[in-house]
């Protein structure tokens, strides 16, 4: 396994991962002396002790491990580590329950949240968003619970906002917030690294889902599916970057041009005509190349491979506060955004099979949505109630991290190439939670009919 | 707790037949009688003594749904020991062995050492399999053979042991080598120069933490 591990380690010292490029994180000498805020450890739900958790980091067998007690609504996880590309898996997860209280009323709002962290060059701040993100929404989720609670009673007055817009608003300041402490973490704990965020709040007879990063959520339902959040990479972002570009060229110092090519200009390229678009502009135009057209764009490649600055291909989640472009001393952060994107659905479906998938890059990079639409549908009819989420989970992490073969390479049963990143997958049905939800409505006119 | 070797185990066969509670019965000495369904993989470790050496015992539990196969498949490499069950009750399971150990052979390295294991031996009035036929399929096989039951714990502790003991038989002959964790054999701590330790927050920046998996 070390031979293994040692292999990979030369190719991605440093590097940003899932995405498998070069960053160098500024590991100042004072920095060395910080302990981690949070010692590296797989998610609380899965109880793996310390034994368990050096048989989870096994790159060679890279075993999916899944949770022993049952999670709420019977929901479903399930892991696997990364093929060697890091010493520890990087993606983290968290559920947790909580309650609004009216002590007046002697009434609780309950809710639950589950969050999926993907992070990169290093375990530090997927841990960090892991143990912390829950308490910041909390906090955020009690500022507004007296208009909540207006709301929640049709008592709704001028001044007071609607429900959506103030769980919309919890979610956004937490994720602001968030990204805010492991930045003021930085002089006294060691955190190094970043992650994207993808979590659900299910309150209020719905669900909210808030995402940063390239991890997604959708809600499958007998087959079909409907994405509850997009992928933020530098080219689903290329708009946000280029206005910030536009209205600060400083950001991408003397290195990186804000123009976009259809191909990669070289010296011979120069004195021709090509296709260009600059910073403000919507659409394409013609200009002769110059000395100055040859840096590297901001943002180079498609899809999966695009990356900003050519060092990072994602672009929203938390920490990178000391990521610079690589060979470069350009500081990527102002171009990134902790911003989350927040999706709103009401929970009122009265089929049994929907339920919400969430998952890192690891899964989604080589299983469609609809493929895994079908693995769910698989297992809730294969399984019974109480396991068939987690079997949902374990088939999905299974299907995407394939098997080994030849010793080397990791490949899907249809003989393509697997995921080698790390995988995690939670899968929670959303009748459960529209059942209880039902019934909390119902005890709370009966207390007002009460009184 | 320190130990001078551990060895890795695997438990395979049909689903039902008892594999759960084999490994409960051995690592915390209890049966239960409504054991959940297992969902890919679940782990178990004790302590044993062979030679007055110690010898921790890492147990790979696996489902044994077609369901699962292809992820339990992949568990085979890097086990040192494979425990093969069947329900002597069942005699659709026994008819099954052969696709099992087809599937260990080629998944496995070589080396591996696999105990034929007929479960349930107390159910006496419901045996469909005669111990015979047990007997008969290792001695075709090149298999170890036991009939267990996990409820009274019969031959329960044997059956791990005896499995441990030809394994570490096998390292005293040279056939392992052991220096290749792939093979499902690793030396103790106190015998490896490096101390396996959990990481700080370093992440990829912090390889310090090698040397264990
Ligand atoms: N009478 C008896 N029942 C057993 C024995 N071992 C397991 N069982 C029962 O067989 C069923 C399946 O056991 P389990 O360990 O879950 O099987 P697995 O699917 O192979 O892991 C359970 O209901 C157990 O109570 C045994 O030795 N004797
Ligand atoms: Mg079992």
């Amino acid at each position: 396994m070390d031979s293994m591990y040692a292999r990979f380690k030369n190719v991605v010292v440093g590097a940003v991962v899932g995405h498998e490029v070069g960053s160098n994180h500024d590991y100042s000498s004072k920095n060395q002396k910080l302990e981690p805020k949070f010692p590296y450890s797989r998610p609380h739900f899965l109880n793996l002790d310390n034994e368990e958790i050096h048989i989870s980091a096994d790159h060679r067998l890279r075993p999916i491990i899944h949770p022993s007690k049952p999670l709420p609504y019977h929901a479903g996880y399930a892991e696997c580590i990364n093929a060697g590309k890091s010493r520890w898996n990087e993606d983290q997860a968290v559920y947790r329950q909580g309650v609004l209280t009216k002590p007046e009323v002697q009434f609780s709002i309950p809710y639950t949240y589950y969050g999926i962290f993907d992070g990169h060059a290093g375990v530090g701040a997927a841990l960090c968003a892991a143990n912390q993100l829950h308490h910041i929404i909390h906090e955020k989720l009690v500022d507004s619970q007296d208009d909540i609670w207006a709301d929640f009673n049709g008592k709704r007055s001028v001044i007071c906002k609607q429900i959506d817009l103030l769980v919309i608003g919890a979610l956004e300041s937490a994720f602001k917030e968030m990204d805010q402490l492991i930045a003021e973490d930085r002089t006294k704990y060691l955190a190094p690294g970043g992650c994207t965020a993808c979590v659900a709040l299910f309150i209020l007879g719905k669900l909210y889902v808030s995402n940063a990063g390239d991890s997604r959520a959708i809600l499958c339902n007998n087959n079909n599916f409907q994405p509850l959040s997009m992928d933020f990479t530098p080219e689903s972002e290329r708009d946000r970057i280029r206005r910030l570009v536009e209205n600060q060229p400083s950001l991408i110092g003397d290195e990186f041009t804000s123009k976009e090519f259809l191909q990669p200009l070289k010296t011979v390229d120069l004195g021709k005509t090509v296709m260009f678009r600059d910073a403000h502009m919507k659409g394409w135009a013609y200009k002769t190349v110059e000395q100055e057209d040859l840096k590297s764009p901001v943002i180079v490649g498609h899809g999966k491979r695009s990356r900003l600055m050519g060092t990072i291909g994602v672009t929203r989640g938390f920490g990178d506060h000391d990521l610079y472009a690589i060979y470069t001393k350009v500081q990527i952060k102002p171009l990134l955004s902790c911003r989350p994107e927040v999706q709103v659905y009401k929970i009122n479906s009265t089929d049994k099979n929907e339920v919400l998938v969430m998952g890192t890059d690891g899964l989604w990079d080589v299983v469609c949505c609809s493929k895994a639409a079908e693995i769910v549908q698989k297992s809730i009819t294969s399984f019974s109630e109480k396991e068939r989420y987690i079997c949902a989970a374990t088939c999905l992490v299974g299907f995407a991290r394939g098997s080994l073969v030849n010793d080397h390479n990791w490949q899907l049963k249809n003989g393509k190439q697997a995921s080698c990143d790390d995988i995690s997958v939670l899968v929670i049905p959303t009748f459960p939670y529209k059942l209880e939800y039902e019934e909390l409505c119902k005890k709370y006119n009966q207390k007002l009919s009460d009184s | 707790m320190s130990y001078a070797y551990l060895f890795k185990y695997i438990i395979i066969g049909d689903t039902g037949v008892g594999k759960s509670c084999l490994l409960l019965q051995f690592t915390d000495k209890r049966f239960q009688p409504v054991h959940d369904l297992t969902i890919g993989v679940e782990f178990g470790a004790r302590m044993i003594t062979i030679d007055s050496k110690q010898i921790k015992l890492q147990i790979w539990d696996t489902a044994g749904q077609e369901a699962f196969r292809s992820i339990t498949r992949s568990y085979y490499r890097g086990a040192a020991g494979a425990l093969l069950v069947y329900d002597i009750t069942r005699r659709e399971t026994f008819n099954h062995l052969t696709t099992w150990l087809d599937d260990a052979r080629q998944h496995s390295n070589s080396n591996m050492v696999i105990m034929l294991i007929g479960n349930k031996s107390d159910l006496e009035s419901r045996r469909e399999v005669k111990k015979e036929e047990g007997e008969a399929f290792a001695r075709e096989h090149g298999l170890v053979f036991m009939e267990t039951s996990a409820k009274t714990a019969a031959n329960v502790e044997e059956a791990f042991i005896n499995t441990a003991k030809e394994i570490y038989e096998k390292i005293q002959e040279g056939v392992f080598d052991i220096n290749n964790e792939a093979n499902g054999i690793k030396i103790g701590p106190q015998h490896s120069p490096t101390n396996p330790s959990l990481p700080g927050a370093t992440g990829s920046s912090g390889s310090q933490g090698g040397g264990c998996c």
